[in-house]
């Protein structure tokens, strides 16, 4: 079966989890949240899956919009708030942060502040959020784009808002690792060729290696329908 | 982040806090922060926000007493250093309780009366947005004030849902 621009982003989001680890999902992070969310159902190991809205090993009844939503508590022993996991992030606890961005570069630096010059911009955006701090603490971060376009991976920021321990950005045709301080493609959706790629891409990147994407597995493809059982998720990112 | 750093160094009284990260953002530069050696040896570089102390923190609860002790149920959020670092302290609250009933939980009171100025009971106050665990956001109405549209925040701000 195909993959989609959403089932693409979620689930290779889902793959950076690792064994043992504890990941965090933050604002504004609703494809994250969905990561993190279908690790727990899809895969048999352990991690411990933090959030902005303060929860510890959710359980929520229902899978909110927003991934700052109260609901993301709901089931959670304890409530670790935002001072708990940016200190816990600051003091090198937090091995994976899912971290979001309006441009990326081949050097895996972010910019979530401006597009165009800080004092006459174009469009001003919300700002990181805290990312400046988290991206040089947190052992890895990845981030993710709906779209993958040469505004978006970007040979040179409009401004440097984080930098530091990116490891992986991931959209609906690709997956680049960091290898020698760049991003390189890992991966790419298979219905799309390198050449497309190549030319939707701002930064250059190495390619060699590169292979396509695994396939959706059952247990994925199951733990991501009952996640987005009437297709709102999936409809959101189309648009 | 860096505006909890600069919170906390209010609260804690002193000029400025270290804070982890920052290093490699433009925001460094921009914001003219400062980057200061471990005075005790470390050899790393840690950067300093200054102290940032609003002059007033308004903050929604779930519930207040008559001496302005203010509950707040769910995650705190940012509450705890912004009501320590303002200079005064305003709370609404979705409703007015017994000072006995704080007293029978003192944990779950994230400001003390002491530091509150004054307190009004606001109930539907965080709307549009939400108050856990009692009511959810209410996503038509934040698409609805923010129609680029002649009247749409004045429709928003008449719709006045803790009057109803």
């Amino acid at each position: 079966m195909d993959w989609t621009p959403f089932s693409h982003i979620v689930v290779n989001l889902a793959r950076q989890i690792r064994p043992g680890e504890i990941a965090f999902s933050g604002v504004n992070s609703t494809l994250a949240m969905l990561a993190c969310l279908l690790a727990k159902r899809a895969y048999d190991f352990h991690f411990t899956y933090l959030n902005v809205a303060g929860g510890v090993e959710p359980v929520p009844e229902k899978i909110p919009q927003s991934s700052s939503d109260p609901a993301l508590v709901a089931g959670s022993p304890a409530i670790f708030g935002n001072e708990d996991f940016y200190d816990l992030c600051a003091r090198g606890r937090l091995d994976l942060v899912f971290l979001g961005c309006a441009q990326v570069d081949g050097l895996g630096r972010t910019n979530v502040s401006v597009i165009g010059d800080w004092n006459n911009p174009k469009v001003r955006l919300p700002g990181g959020g805290g990312a400046a701090v988290m991206m040089p603490t947190a052992r890895r971060v990845v981030t993710w784009r709906t779209e993958h376009s040469p505004r978006t991976l970007v040979e040179k920021l409009d401004f440097v808002t984080a930098a530091g321990n990116l490891q992986a950005v991931v959209t609906p045709i690709a997956v680049f690792q960091k290898r020698d301080g760049r991003l390189a493609l890992e991966s790419r959706n298979p219905q799309v060729a390198l050449a497309e790629v190549t030319r939707r891409t701002g930064f250059r990147f190495d390619s060699s290696g590169a292979r396509p994407t695994a396939p959706i597995t059952a247990r994925e493809r199951a733990a991501l329908a009952s996640l987005d059982p009437s297709g709102e998720f999936e409809a959101a990112v189309r648009a | 982040m860096t505006l909890v750093a600069g919170l906390r160094a209010a609260a804690y009284g002193v000029p400025f806090q270290p804070v982890g990260g920052v290093h490699g953002s433009d925001l460094a530069a921009l914001n003219g922060w400062q980057k200061i050696r471990d005075p005790y040896g470390s050899g790393k570089d840690v950067y300093v926000i200054p102290a940032i102390s609003p002059d007033i923190a308004v903050i929604h609860a779930n519930e207040v007493d008559e001496q302005g002790n203010a509950r707040v149920l769910g995650s705190p959020f940012w509450d705890h250093p912004l009501t320590r670092a303002a200079k005064r302290v305003l709370v609404t609250a979705e409703r007015l309780v017994s000072s006995e009933s704080l007293a029978a939980r003192p944990e779950l009171t994230l400001v003390p009366g002491f530091l509150v100025e004054a307190a009004a009971v606001v109930p539907r106050g965080a709307w549009p947005g939400s108050m856990h665990p009692l009511y959810e956001v209410d996503y038509p109405a934040v698409e609805s004030y923010l129609r680029d549209e002649p009247g749409a925040l004045e429709a928003h701000l008449a719709a006045a849902p803790e009057l109803q």
